[in-house]
């Protein structure tokens, strides 16, 4: 659909949609609390890039992988809270078996003696 | 799929909420970063901006995420359509002329397509259409096309032809109908039982024929069709049942048919073939006349699987082997006597679908002059636009993006081109209908129809594309010229006119093709206006009386009925003269051949006896028709059954006299039974056509005809003869109360009537070629007009060197006419070898007659000139200093 990054975001798009589904798997979240909780459950070593976190959030709302609703935070403040649906669920544990596979094979063939 | 097309759905329709909502959004997350960052100790100043920084920009946000929906693409679209109708508005004329320009050729193809799906593309609304055929029985070695089934034959193709699931015969015949004892003439369609079933047609109250209706000693029944029922009826339900007098039986009426086109013919009654008094007194002359009422249609439903190969070769196999059979009947060797099938939709159409295919391509031509036109206008405009092209390339419009931007603008204008022509079909396919009318009975479901709107939209668009797609590519947008340079000499200019000049050439070209079809058309229709037919039309009114053959079953009878009305009708003032004959000329009838011998000249060879068409005349009908005597006397009332059997002849039969003078001598038309003399030669009559030369004719006095006549009155009166349809039908009703009057109508009409094709085919001609030729002078004007502009500075230039105002006049026309020039060349080509498409329209006029053509020649050279002549005198005009210093 765009072309206007067919660059490196195209290669982490796949990683990211998978930690949004995970982070969202654990209950509903706003789209800031998502980035944080990412950072926190990966102890900082991932740091979502903000510009695509909200296009992102936007495409996996459009595939129906996630649903979107307006609600308040404990601050009391107006923010759009995410939540998994059915459909993202057997996303998610497609995805995550997939990036299993992916990684065995890719450490296996690091490990490879040469 | 459903959850992404609502998504999508909602952030093309409601742009404006999601992009506010996303705004929120993104606030939020900025804020909550930015208290995160202050919590981390840093200043609330230095913690927004770097909260803001490491978001990034916000435009580039909403346009990730619009590409997240997919919509960038229905945005540029919408976007596209904004500015191509706001720059469609700022530039009316353009605008108006190029949908106008459109909208007449697109009009035109849908209003020609409506017809042909119509007449030739929509399958007939009977059980599998797709598998009637018709026998179709000819004798070419005679000169016959057609032969129609005799009753025999009928019998034996429906024995014997296993193709079919079932064979059915038809013919129509004029009845009274006598209903509550007003008598009215009807069509009436004679048919076999199982007709209506082959077909699968069912009536709409009642039932239809069953075949015990078709049996000796049944009841007679009628069928009424829709139209009949209606009109006659006002349709009334309680119909069936009733019962009505015809051929002085009753006959009681079973049922009426629902409202489907008719085939062979539209009738107004069915009846069982037994029914029918002639048909059956036919039957019984079989075995002495093996082709007795050779007048039947026969046509057939093909078992499913049987080819039309395969039915036409069982159908001629049955015709060879009763032809074989009585070979005396049908002397195969010199008739060619032979049949075939053919399919009934193709008989149907046959007569409007060459006609139908050349208006088709005429249209055609007409919209690709319109479509080169809008192109040529659409370049011209292109000039004053690479600037503004230039601009958006500059400011990171793509190139594809700037093409699909020209293209929208093209089909946006085409599309109303569409609308327009929509209006313009609706507007005229009426008058289409009434005109293919004359030469198929299939028209009775033309409508603007789905299909046809398909048609439309899709030549619409094709059409767009087409005249859209040339100045299009020629965006090939050079930046840094087209901003550094002034908008007069921008861009790919020469180029630019060379596919200019191409499309005028062509445009030309098309015309010229166009112009000399209409023009031959046109000359022969002149020339068959001007035919000499032999007699004066002018104040002759005519009218049908065919004598019912109950009441009047001989020919001396039909004497009683006619000559006192010719009597009375003299009598009445303002009549100068009436006579009885049976065949009114141009009536639509076709010659007969009865072959005849002339004394001393019997051979005894069959087929080298001459022939001749044989009329039947009262002693008035050469005065009152005004056909000039040539020679000896025409009939007078002292010709009778007691005196001399003598007949008139036509100047064509003379000839058989080779130069001497036929009058005393004596032919005879049954082999020397009964001698004939002929008193007199008449004037040549275009008896059966205007475009039909003449042929041999003999006239048999009315007094003395020995055969039953279907009998038309002719009166001459003093002024208009319109006047005089009472005054005669009174004067028949004095005779015979019960005796029907029909086809009550003058002689120009009649005359108008077989000029009424050709002369629409003409009118419609030269309708597409002034259009083609508007359009076209149009186009020239217009190009050579851009030109000037774009050469004011040269003009200028030149002036001031001192070429004279009629040099650099002479250089614009010059320029125009160059391109005429090759595009006549082209066109009278095209025409000459296209022309011959035409030749069976054409009456004395040869498809590439050299007047016609030397007329379109001049008459466009003339009229390019005058086009041309505007732009070359405003070159004349250029003040030199003005245009040097331009810029």
């Amino acid at each position: 659909m765009s072309t206007t990054h067919a660059k490196p975001l195209d290669l982490l798009q796949g990683t990211l949609d998978l930690l949004i589904l995970k982070t969202l798997a654990l209950g509903p979240l706003h789209g800031w609390g998502i980035s944080q909780r990412i950072q926190q459950m990966s102890a900082s070593v991932l740091r979502v890039n903000q510009g695509s976190l909200y296009p992102a959030l936007h495409r996996l709302e459009a595939a129906g992988w996630i649903d979107a609703e307006w609600g308040s935070t404990e601050a009391n403040r107006q923010a759009k809270f995410y939540t998994l649906t059915r459909s993202g669920q057997k996303r998610l544990r497609a995805e995550t078996d997939e990036w299993e596979r992916m990684t065995v094979a890719v450490t296996r063939v690091l490990q490879t003696q040469s | 799929m459903w959850t992404r097309l609502r998504h999508f759905g909602r952030a093309v329709v409601h742009r404006q909420t999601v992009t506010r909502e996303v705004d929120v959004e993104v606030r939020f997350h900025i804020e909550m970063e930015t208290e995160k960052y202050i919590r981390e100790g840093m200043l609330p100043d230095a913690a927004r901006k770097r909260a803001s920084r490491i978001f990034g920009p916000m435009d580039k946000h909403h346009a990730d995420i619009r590409d997240a929906h997919g919509i960038t693409w229905a945005d540029d679209f919408w976007q596209d359509i904004k500015y191509g109708a706001r720059t469609l508005v700022k530039h009316k004329g353009y605008a108006v002329l190029a949908v106008l320009t459109l909208g007449l050729g697109i009009g035109a193809n849908t209003a020609i397509f409506s017809v042909i799906n119509g007449v030739l593309l929509k399958p007939l609304p009977y059980d599998h259409a797709d598998r009637l055929v018709l026998v179709q029985q000819s004798a070419p070695l005679s000169g016959q096309a057609t032969v129609g089934v005799a009753i025999a034959e009928y019998f034996d193709y429906r024995a014997q032809a296993e193709v079919f699931d079932g064979l059915v015969e038809y013919h129509q015949m004029n009845f009274d109908l006598i209903n509550r004892g007003e008598p009215d003439r009807v069509n009436t369609g004679v048919v076999s039982a199982n007709f209506f079933d082959l077909l699968g047609i069912r009536p709409l109250i009642g039932r239809s024929f069953v075949a015990s209706d078709d049996q000796h000693g049944s009841e007679p029944v009628l069928l009424l069709s829709h139209t009949y029922w209606r009109t006659k009826f006002g349709g009334d339900p309680n119909i069936v049942g009733q019962v009505f007098e015809m051929n002085d039986r009753p006959h009681r009426v079973i049922g009426v048919l629902p409202n489907v086109p008719h085939y062979p013919q539209e009738n107004d009654v069915y009846m069982p073939v037994l029914s029918c008094p002639f048909r059956a007194a036919a039957e019984r002359t079989i075995p002495q006349n093996r082709r007795a009422f050779a007048a039947l249609s026969v046509f057939g439903r093909l078992k499913p699987g049987v080819t039309s190969e395969g039915a036409a070769s069982a159908v001629a196999t049955i015709n060879q082997r009763f032809t074989a059979d009585h070979a005396g009947v049908y002397r195969t060797a010199t008739s060619g006597f032979q049949a075939t099938t053919i399919d009934v939709q193709q008989a149907l159409t046959a007569g409007a679908r060459d006609l139908l295919l050349i208006l088709l391509g005429i249209t055609g031509l007409v919209l690709l002059i319109a479509c080169a036109n809008v192109a040529n206008l659409t370049l011209a405009r292109m000039l004053g636009r690479d600037r503004e092209l230039a601009v958006r390339a500059a400011i990171g419009a793509g190139r594809a993006r700037l093409v699909r931007q020209l293209l929208t603008e093209s089909a946006l204008l085409s599309l109303a081109g569409g609308a327009v022509g929509l209006v313009f079909a609706v507007a005229t396919v009426g008058m289409l209908t009434t005109f293919v009318g004359r030469f198929t009975q299939r028209t009775g479901e033309v409508s603007i129809d789905l299909p046809v709107l398909v048609f439309t939209l899709g030549v619409s668009l094709v059409t767009g594309i087409l005249f859209g797609i040339l100045p299009a590519l020629g965006t090939r947008v050079d930046l840094v010229l087209a901003l550094k340079q002034g908008s007069n000499q921008a861009g790919s200019g020469s180029t630019r006119r060379r596919v200019q000049g191409a499309l005028i050439v062509a445009q030309v070209a098309v015309s010229v093709v166009l112009l000399v079809g209409a023009g031959l058309l046109v000359t022969s229709f002149y020339r068959l206006q001007r035919v000499e037919t032999g007699y004066r039309a002018d104040g002759v009114l005519s009218a049908q009386i065919y004598g019912n053959f109950s009441r009047y079953g001989n020919v001396s009878a039909l004497r009683r009925l006619y000559f006192p009305i010719l009597e009375r009708l003299e009598g009445q003032p303002g009549v100068i003269s009436a006579a009885i004959t049976n065949a009114v000329p141009l009536a639509g009838s076709a010659p007969g051949t009865t072959r005849f011998d002339i004394e001393g000249r019997v051979t005894d060879d069959p087929d080298r006896r001459p022939a001749a068409d044989v009329r039947v005349a009262s002693p008035k009908y050469f005065d009152t028709i005004g056909i000039p005597v040539a020679g000896g006397r025409v009939f007078s009332d002292l010709d009778s059954e007691e005196t001399q059997p003598v007949v008139v002849i036509n100047r064509s039969m003379a000839r058989y006299w080779d130069g001497s003078d036929p009058v005393g001598s004596k032919i005879s038309l049954d082999r020397g039974q009964r001698w004939l003399t002929v008193v007199g030669i008449v004037g040549d009559v275009r008896q059966f056509g205007l475009a039909q030369e003449t042929v041999a004719q003999i006239y048999l006095p009315l007094a003395q005809s020995p055969t039953n006549i279907a009998g038309q009155v002719l009166v001459r009166t003093y002024g208009p003869p319109e006047g005089f349809a009472q005054l005669l039908r009174d004067t028949v009703h004095a005779v015979d109360p019960n005796q029907p009057v029909e086809a009550v109508q003058t002689m120009d009409d009649l005359r108008a009537e077989a000029l009424a094709a050709p002369r629409l085919t003409a009118t419609l001609l030269a309708v597409f070629a002034g259009l083609a030729l508007l359009v076209t002078l149009a186009g020239i004007g217009g190009v050579i007009a851009t030109s000037v502009t774009q050469r004011t500075r040269e003009f200028g230039l030149r002036m001031a060197l001192g070429a004279s105002r009629s040099t650099v006049m002479g250089m614009v026309l010059a320029q125009g006419l160059t391109l005429v020039a090759i595009g006549l060349a082209v066109g009278i080509a095209g025409a000459v070898a296209g022309g011959r498409v035409l030749s069976v329209y054409l009456y004395q006029t040869a498809p590439a007659d050299p007047l016609v053509i030397a007329a379109v020649v001049a008459a466009f050279l003339l009229s390019a000139t005058i086009a041309c002549l505007g732009p070359a005198r405003r070159a004349t005009t250029v003040d030199p200093l003005v245009a040097l210093r331009a810029d």
